[in-house]
């Protein structure tokens, strides 16, 4: 068996994104799976600087198209060049004679737009970004947001706002809560990525507006960092990145072999949607139930009791605990335990280890209660959660016990 | 669970229909033609049911099955080259019904066939005696199939059959899965197989070699989209028209059955359904209904290639004509036995 002659490939993205992230890693698991022997050119704070690229002496690039900078400074590479971006509606905005690996942008605003008319919706909204050079996938998103929403005769609301900085902050979110305002509730928003939802998510805690009962609010990226940062769970849309970094590597693998790809375009659906409380809508509840609703969720796990909850919706305990009854079938007290336990098994999943310390982080007044809460709600203790939530991640492979059935 | 008996098609031999149910609202419906797989009705993640198999609209539909929407598949599922092998010395022919190769038991094997069902307790048997000489095949056997449905939305199929001479014997299930409910193609179901090679075949579907799939469109170790790999440029794709192929799963002694496990998954993220297999075979059949276009199934318009996906367990494709040849020659005084287990659930 010969050794495989080691090929010098530049990877030319902005890994400080989770997208960049996520392709490179895709990257990575490709080749560790094959015999291909690459020497991987990274900046070292892994972005993407162009000055001198062309002067490489490598074998190959995988790079990020969505900046148009980095397709006209690779147009006339000697080597190969797999690119990687966005899909865009009009054919004539792909680069030309370059193989190319896709998000498709049509279909991850479908899926989310799917989730949140099946949330029951009937009102629908973009929150989108300033357009600029390197987030030519955002008026891609626009485009399909647009055309969805012609195709389904419903109005196109679509929210640009200021783009993040520290200066400009203030006014960005007085904006966004303005915007919010104007809008017929309850709406589905649709942001362009976790990190724009994150922000309205908190325009809308600011506000006062419920979500998800007023506002229900979904994502694209899947971002855990973001996911960390909102009080409410963030529900998203998951990019296809680990398979497109595979199949950019794939299609680089191939040429460094000799292979003629010219045109070869890829494009790679939406791996899932992880549906979390922010568009967990139900559309028929009673006010003072989504009042009371509002306030759990965001103060559960601060060891609220149901005398605050009913002091926040300003009614007596006892006619708020009748319509829980009525509308949840559960008493105050049971959707405080509800939230709880959610956050708990949010954070076991995580595989974080102190028990004492998830159950005071999530309002319990002590692990054996948090103990309790899991036999009886789950009918198990909270380490055996742990312990089968940390072995069915979704990207490992696959179990290999015997009884599946 | 309980089950319902219905009567279908024309007189005078109607086939009955048996439906399997569980308490989420499953509903699985059972064909004596076939033994077929006809519907299985299973709740989104909002709760809507779907069928997630592809079907005739009328169940007279399933006595011209000329896809195998969800029958059994017997005497020999999948390939035998030119129809031809070797048993105990004596050389021997069977029906040659796709490009000159033997396959899926010929037009009349098992999936044409009316089988003699009974339901009871939760369960459907279904009995059928295939004559000596029966395609080609040597030898009388008799073939049993029982499905069951549990709560947790697995239906496991376990088939056992007995020869009264030596006979090749490949048994499969060939159910055409569409997990979104035929909202869309299954391009966007995420795929993940535990297989670390796969048969790659000659233009007739005839396995030529064990190929690694790593570095290939065939590497489903990791989840990947079928419809984004089915872009990828591939001498072995092309040439089948999209995939076709066996996987070897991992662990398995070649070409031998072992314990029954779970070997692939498949999501479909629209919906939030999801497919696990589990098998106690060494194959698995990967076809993603390369030659569905124009068949008119439930659907309002005819079906479209890449409509639906099948996961076939069994042995090896032409294993009789192979090195391990002894493992698929069912004998006097064996009993042929194969457990496959398709679970849907939510995500």
């Amino acid at each position: 068996m010969s050794t495989p002659k080691t090929h010098r490939v530049a990877l030319l993205f902005n890994a400080n994104k989770i997208f960049d992230r996520e392709v490179i890693a895709g990257v990575a698991d490709y080749l560790s799976s094959t015999r291909s022997s690459w020497d991987l050119f990274l900046e070292e704070d892994f972005r993407l600087r162009l000055p001198g690229i062309e002067q490489w002496q490598g074998d190959g690039i995988i790079a990020d198209f969505d900046d148009p900078a980095v397709a006209a400074a690779l147009a006339d590479s000697r080597i190969p060049v797999v690119a990687v971006g966005g899909s865009y509606e009009n054919e004539a905005d792909y680069p030309a004679r370059v193989p190319y690996v896709a998000t498709d942008n049509f279909k991850l605003i479908k899926l989310a737009y799917d989730h949140l008319i099946e949330a029951g919706l009937r009102h629908f909204a973009l929150f989108s970004l300033p357009e600029a050079q390197g987030n030519r996938w955002g008026q891609e998103r626009e485009k399909a947001f647009r055309a969805l929403m012609r195709r389904e005769n419903f109005e196109v609301e679509i929210f640009r706002g200021l783009s993040t900085s520290a200066s400009s902050w203030d006014e960005a979110v007085q904006q966004q809560i303005a915007w919010l305002h104007s809008l017929p509730k309850p709406v589905g928003i649709i942001a362009v990525t976790d990190a724009r939802a994150r922000q309205l998510l908190q325009a809308c805690m600011l506000a006062g507006i419920a979500v998800p009962e007023q506002v229900a609010l979904i994502g694209i990226d899947n971002d855990p960092l973001a996911r960390m940062l909102t009080r409410i769970p963030l529900s998203s849309v998951m990019q296809g990145t680990h398979e497109m970094g595979r199949t950019a590597a794939h299609l680089l693998d191939q040429m460094l072999h000799g292979v003629r790809l010219g045109g070869t375009r890829i494009l790679v659906p939406p791996a899932g949607i992880n549906v979390l409380t922010s568009s967990k809508h139900e559309s028929t509840k009673h006010p003072h139930v989504m009042r009371a609703r509002h306030y759990i969720r965001q103060y559960a796990c601060q060891g609220i009791k149901t005398d605050q909850v009913a002091a926040y919706v300003g009614i007596s305990r006892s006619s708020l605990e009748s319509y829980f009854r009525r509308e949840l079938g559960c008493s105050v007290h049971d959707e405080i335990l509800r939230f709880r336990l959610e956050a708990a098994t949010a954070i076991l999943a995580r595989g974080d280890c102190n028990l004492v310390e998830v159950a005071l982080k999530c309002g319990f007044t002590s692990s054996q209660y948090m103990h309790l809460v899991f036999k009886r709600e789950l009918g198990c203790t909270p380490r055996a959660y742990q312990q089968r939530a940390t072995q069915d991640q979704p990207e490992s492979c696959l179990p290999t016990s015997t009884n599946e059935t | 669970m309980n089950l319902m008996i219905s009567d279908a098609g024309d007189m005078p031999a109607p086939d009955q229909l048996f439906t399997l149910r569980n308490s989420s609202g499953m509903a699985v419906t059972i064909s004596e033609r076939g033994a077929a797989l006809v519907s299985w009705l299973a709740p989104d993640r909002y709760g809507r049911m779907a069928d997630v198999l592809l079907g005739y609209p009328d169940p007279a539909g399933y006595r011209d099955n000329s896809v195998y929407f969800g029958a059994v598949i017997g005497r020999w599922a999948n390939r035998i080259a030119h129809g031809r092998f070797v048993l105990d010395g004596a050389p021997r022919q069977t029906v040659v019904n796709d490009r000159g190769n033997h396959l899926h038991g010929g037009p009349l094997g098992f999936h044409a066939l009316r089988w003699q069902g009974e339901g009871e307790d939760g369960e459907v048997r279904l009995r059928l005696v295939s004559p000596d000489g029966d395609a080609g095949f040597p030898g009388q056997v008799e073939v049993g199939v029982r499905y069951l449905l549990d709560e947790e939305g697995a239906l496991t199929i376990e088939y056992e059959a007995v020869a009264d001479a030596p006979t090749p014997i490949n048994l499969t299930s060939h159910p055409y899965f569409n997990l979104n409910g035929g909202m869309a193609d299954v391009g966007d179901h995420m795929l993940q197989v535990d297989a670390d090679h796969y048969l790659s075949i000659d233009a007739t579907g005839i396995p030529i070699g064990v190929a690694a799939v790593s570095g290939t469109a065939f590497d489903f170790r990791r989840p990947a989209a079928i419809g984004a790999r089915l872009c990828w440029p591939d001498a072995q794709l092309r040439m089948a028209g999209g995939f076709d192929h066996c996987f070897c799963i991992r662990g398995r002694v070649p070409g031998q059955a072992g314990e029954l496990r779970e070997v692939a998954k498949v999501t479909d993220p629209g919906s939030g359904r999801s497919l696990r297999v589990a098998t106690t075979e060494p194959g698995l059949q990967l076809y993603t209904g390369n030659y569905l276009s124009g068949v008119r199934g439930r659907a309002p318009r005819p079906y479209a290639r890449h409509d639906g996906f099948c996961l076939e367990a069994s042995a090896y494709p032409n294993q009789i004509n192979s090195e391990h040849a002894a493992a698929v020659i069912l004998r006097p005084g064996q009993v042929y036995r194969q457990t496959t287990v398709y679970r849907i659930a939510l995500q």
